[in-house]
């Protein structure tokens, strides 16, 4: 096979904007998937079949068969876990990754969430750090994504965000009845209400049509390509190059390593379960925190028996996602109206500044619901099941109104990823093991918002609340999952440098989630690309012709 | 032979057919019906994929206690049976012995309680049943409940929630009415 | 060696023979007393239980569905092998290869059908330069145009960009209907065996054909008519009286009205859906309350000649009605049938009734 001059681990968010980016540049590039490249076809808004509501697994990847992971719980029992079970803490496996069927907020994180130790000091068991880059090192970048993948909003309304060059390309979609009842009420008890920015077009833009508004948007691909991905932006320009090959259903197994240390290409199953060699110049790793850290971890070898970049027992540590609390309302009227993407409105006042809280997070209107999303969120004392149920059904599925957010998480070094000494996936490779909980102040700030959000949703006239407010006894990740390779200036104390380069080998990279040092109040997609962008902008500023020298 | 539903199959006989079968169709039928046994196609199954006919009404009595019937389909009117039978050959294979045990369980709590099969169990005595069939094995009642009421409240395609019924009863269309084409004619001459 | 050829000999004869009774006894089997063959294979029960309670009922399987060996073959496999899916359905070919199957004995809806729009071809669809430059092509395009389609839109067409040249490359697709008859009639329904037209055709909302469906495209089945939504549609802020016809709930799938765009007076106003938006026609002005199919044929949208169902030949202004400046006489007329009003040609004053006037400047 012909040596080229990248190999891109996992066309997800970050990978696809990174092929873009070297194509672009005239590196030719190998982008390497491990799922399919699905369509809205492929789900067809099956209620019990996306990527959010898996009961009868994940439409967009991985398949229940032959891809397990192993959950460790609080009592250090060992669960072989599904892909479609929560304890999987799933994102996707497709081209697109995540973005295919995401809700698409694009939230930038806020100046403080870059210097969280700083600001804060670390609690006690935690390993907050601040991260070696700032806002401003990545406001250009958060500026292109915005651009280049499309958003729309308006931040006019939110005094809390960093600086910015200029507003969003798109204006926000027109209010939905949710964010007519909470925009006052928010206003009322002094908050700032804004529309939510998201990665959908809410008018034409880059070739495709706006939002159609319908009831299924979180988890599902969109029918008419409005939300805006890595599979209908950067990917498809990175092909239309001419620089960048796709191949899907290709399982990388490991990083090859020559005998001086440094990175020599790829080896991995392709869609025929045929073990296959691709030389490289550089291996860019962009496969999601969790799957990551993985492959790193796989890539043994004698230089580094530990795993690539593992020379200090870092990789695959302060894992993390989010621990997302809030509230339900019930309403003597009705709120809801069939309007996606229901998620409108939000506030960031709450996300710092609370004292004796490390942090906080944003507060926002859940996305649209379909009716299996409510049959375990009725009012307290609703019966399960029976005529009681049905009859709160037909009540209150049109009248209830979730707030909700992402709290900020502080990091753990014993919250990881390793490999488990006993199960295999599919191709004989050692499956992620996932181990440790959250640190108990991210509960307490959870608990927190949780009461924001009910004096939110009691304003608005909910005539009665319930607070969603639990302290999981699991790792938080999932969708957000990130920290795994955590950028730093230390070697000790990180797996990559701020360019997203490995510490100890200099021609591996790790541009995703996995790098961030802390994950924000946010959603953190639009961060994970504006990194995306920065990393790849450093990396073909430091190309030089046919080889890469650090 | 696979066999019809008896429901079916006295719909089929129900109606006089216009011609008999010919002896040639007969013929076939024979050599085909033999062929068919040959390959192992000697199904007792009824309309179910999954389960026996009495298991399945065990099950619709029992999911019609988890959605009961109001001025709205029970989940059995509205297909749930069908989509607990689809799934327990498919993405709830691993559910079966589950299913066989606890339907049974249901049988013995009603043959206990009442000196009968649910089949012939009064409204009251069903949804007793029910309630003590929550308190000795909730594992399975509960797996019953949440399979009923993704079966009555998802996607039509796979069997339960019939014309998106509880859809409708929810206030929700189905399909619901979308346009897209973004010109505005009301003002225009396109016709 | 003469016995050994001798004995394959016979092997390979007894085989085709048995493969010879096997097929043939198949399909007389499988379509032997209207498709109660069909349903002894269980999985096929409940389609065929179906058919037998429709209009069809006495229309064998094989008047309408592909009887090609190869077809048998893969059900004979499916059937083995316990893989069919969760519901049994028609692909995308069975939907192409029976398109004609109708016309054997509705030849007069088919023709109709076939002469107007509805019966436009992948095609015509689908490689349209002025459409698809504007816009790329998406999945939702095959919502109302080749919903029976199994594929993403990526498999239809290539290239996916807007600067073509497109053409369709699904194999024996480009001249397909896109809305064949399946599209709005659902030929296996539930229901009541066929009425008189008398007790059909109603405009009481209560009584539709049963056969009328729209078939959707993501659950893959027929929603009734008389199930599916006629939206609430606005002028503005105020609410236009929409006819109560439940048949044009089918029109309204696809013709249908958009929420508000971004920016627009309706969105700020958080008014609700405007008619005329999209691909929305619910008439409003003088036409306000009609039924689509006061105008329109069903199966061609043909609204020829129907003016005089209800005006008389000559208006109160001494003109035929027929041409007066709309669209219905001249698609460039600024006055779009569906929505014009008196003062668009009155536009000194609209005239009382029985005052004889004549009619304005434009006319």
């Amino acid at each position: 096979m012909k040596r080229v001059n990248a190999v891109v681990v996992g066309a997800g968010a970050a990978g696809g904007i990174v092929a873009r980016e070297l194509a672009t540049a005239g590196l030719s590039v190998v982008l390497l998937e491990r799922g399919k490249w699905y369509t809205a076809n492929d789900c067809r808004k099956d209620d019990l079949r996306n990527q959010r509501t898996t009961v009868l697994g994940n439409a967009f990847g991985p398949e229940d068969e032959g891809n397990p992971r192993v959950w460790v719980d609080s009592r250090g029992e060992a669960n072989v876990v599904l892909p479609s079970e929560g304890a999987y803490q799933n994102n996707a496996a497709c081209v697109g990754g995540g973005t295919l069927s995401y809700g698409a907020m694009a939230w930038r994180f806020m100046p403080q969430d870059f210097r969280m130790r700083s600001t804060y000091g670390a609690p006690q068991g935690s390993s907050l750090e601040d991260w070696p880059i700032g806002y401003d090192d990545l406001e250009p970048f958060y500026d292109k994504a915005e651009y280049e993948i499309g958003v729309s909003g308006d931040e006019s309304g939110n005094p809390f965000h960093g600086p910015r060059r200029r507003g969003l390309p798109m204006p926000p979609l027109p209010p939905n009845r949710e964010f007519g009842i909470l925009e006052p009420a928010a206003k009322r008890l002094g908050l700032h209400p804004f529309p939510i920015p998201m990665l959908r077009n809410s008018v034409p833009y880059n070739g495709r049509g706006e939002c159609m508004r319908c009831r299924w948007c979180v988890g599902f691909a969109c029918e008419v390509d409005a939300k805006n991905g890595s599979q209908n932006t950067v990917i498809p320009s990175a092909l239309a190059t001419g620089n960048c090959e796709l191949r899907t259903q290709c399982m990388v197994r490991e990083i090859l390593t020559d005998e001086r240390g440094r990175a020599r290409g790829v080896s991995y199953f392709d869609e025929k379960g045929r073990l296959q060699e691709q030389l490289s110049d550089i291996v860019v790793v962009s496969a999601c925190a969790i799957e990551s850290a993985r492959l790193l971890l796989n890539s043994k070898s004698r230089l580094f028996p530990d795993g690539l970049g593992n020379r200090y027992d870092q990789v695959g540590r302060n894992l993390q996602g989010h621990h997302y609390t809030g509230a339900m309302g019930f309403f003597d009227f009705e709120t809801y109206d069939d309007v996606g993407p229901g998620a409108s409105i939000a506030i960031s006042d709450y996300n710092h500044g609370t004292p004796g809280l490390c942090g906080g997070g944003l507060l926002a209107n859940e996305f649209i619901r379909l009716p299996i999303h409510t049959l375990d969120r009725l009012p307290p004392g609703t019966p399960r099941w029976g005529a009681g149920h049905k009859r709160a059904m037909r009540e209150f599925h049109r009248r209830t109104m979730i707030v909700m957010g992402p709290t900020q998480q502080i990091p753990t070094a014993d919250g990881r990823v390793t490999l488990d000494p006993a199960v295999e996936d599919q191709w004989g490779l050692p499956v992620a093991r996932l181990s440790g909980n959250s640190h108990p102040h991210t509960f307490e700030i959870g608990e927190v918002q949780a009461r924001r959000a009910e004096a939110w949703l009691k304003e608005a006239g909910a005539v009665e609340t319930s607070l969603m407010a639990g302290r999981p006894e699991i790792v938080s990740s999932g969708q957000h999952q990130a920290g795994t390779c955590r950028m730093g200036d230390d070697p000790h104390g990180s797996v990559v440098n701020r360019n997203c380069q490995v510490h100890d080998v200099d021609n591996v990279f790790v541009i995703d989630g996995s790098v961030h040092v802390t994950n924000g109040g946010f959603n953190p997609v639009l961060t994970i690309m504006a990194i995306a962008y920065f990393a790849s902008d450093a990396l073909v500023r430091n190309w030089k012709g046919t080889g890469f020298r650090s | 032979m696979c066999g019809a539903g008896p429901a079916r199959r006295a719909q089929m006989k129900a109606r006089k057919e216009p011609g008999a079968v010919t002896r040639r169709q007969f013929m076939a039928a024979s050599a085909m019906s033999s062929a068919a046994w040959a390959a192992g196609c000697t199904s007792q199954s009824g309309d179910w994929e999954s389960l026996s006919e009495d298991q399945a009404g065990t099950l619709a009595v029992i999911c019609d206690q988890i959605v009961p019937a109001d001025d709205f389909p029970s989940a059995s009117q509205a297909g749930v049976v069908t989509y607990i039978d689809r799934q327990l050959s498919r993405h709830y294979r691993r559910h079966r012995m589950a299913y066989a045990h606890g339907l049974e369980q249901a049988e013995s709590i009603s043959a206990k309680r009442f000196g009968h099969g649910l089949a012939q169990a009064t409204a009251e005595q069903r949804l007793q049943a029910a309630r003590a069939l929550e308190q000795e094995n909730r594992t399975f009642f509960e797996l019953v409940r949440k399979h009923t009421l993704e079966g009555y409240y998802g996607s039509p395609r796979h069997g339960g929630n019939r014309d998106a019924v509880s859809w409708r009863m929810l206030g929700l269309a189905e399909p619901p009415v979308r346009g897209r084409a973004r010109d505005v004619f009301s003002k225009g001459t396109r016709s | 060696m003469m016995r050994v050829l001798r004995f394959v000999a016979v092997l390979v004869g007894s085989a085709v023979v048995v493969a010879v009774v096997g097929v043939y006894g198949a399909s007389s089997y499988y379509t032997s007393r209207h498709g109660a063959g069909c349903a002894n294979c269980h999985e096929m029960a409940d389609t065929v239980g179906y058919v037998h309670g429709s209009a069809h009922r006495n229309v064998g399987c094989l008047d309408c569905h592909d009887t090609r060996l190869t077809t048998k073959l893969r059900h004979i496999a499916v059937h083995l092998s316990r893989r069919w899916p969760e519901t049994i359905r028609l692909r995308d070919t069975d939907v192409v290869a029976m398109t004609t199957a109708c016309e054997k004995c509705h030849e007069q809806e088919y023709a109709t059908w076939h002469a107007g729009p509805h019966s436009a071809t992948y095609r015509q669809i689908f490689t349209d330069a002025g459409q698809n430059r504007k816009q790329q092509l998406m999945d939702d395009c095959l919502r109302c145009h080749g919903m029976h389609f199994d594929g993403a839109v990526r498999d239809l067409v290539e290239p996916m960009n807007r600067t073509g040249p497109w053409r369709v490359v699904r194999a024996g697709f480009a001249d397909q209907a896109t809305m064949p008859c399946l599209t709005c009639h659902w030929v296996h329904r539930e229901g009541a065996v066929e009425t008189r037209p008398a007790e059909r055709i109603s405009v009481a909302g209560e009584d539709v054909h049963d056969s009328l469906a729209f078939f959707d495209r993501r659950e893959r089945m027929h929603f009734a008519a008389a199930e599916l939504e006629i939206p609430a549609v606005y002028d503005g802020a105020t609410a236009v009286k929409v006819s109560p016809d439940r048949r044009q709930a089918i029109c309204y799938q696809c013709h249908a009205p958009r929420e508000p765009e971004t920016g627009s007076a309706a969105a700020i106003h958080h008014w609700g859906v405007q008619a005329g938006s999209g691909d929305d026609r619910t008439p409003m002005g003088v036409h306000e309350g009609l039924s689509c199919f006061s105008c329109h044929q069903g199966h061609n949208e043909n609204a020829r000649a129907s003016c005089k169902t209800c005006h008389p030949k000559m208006s109160d202004c001494g003109i035929d009605v027929e041409k007066m400046d709309t669209t219905y006489s001249n698609a460039k007329s600024l006055h779009n049938i569906h929505w014009v009003r008196c003062a668009d040609c009155h536009q000194h004053g609209i005239p009382k009734v029985g005052q004889k006037q004549p009619a304005a400047s434009s006319q």
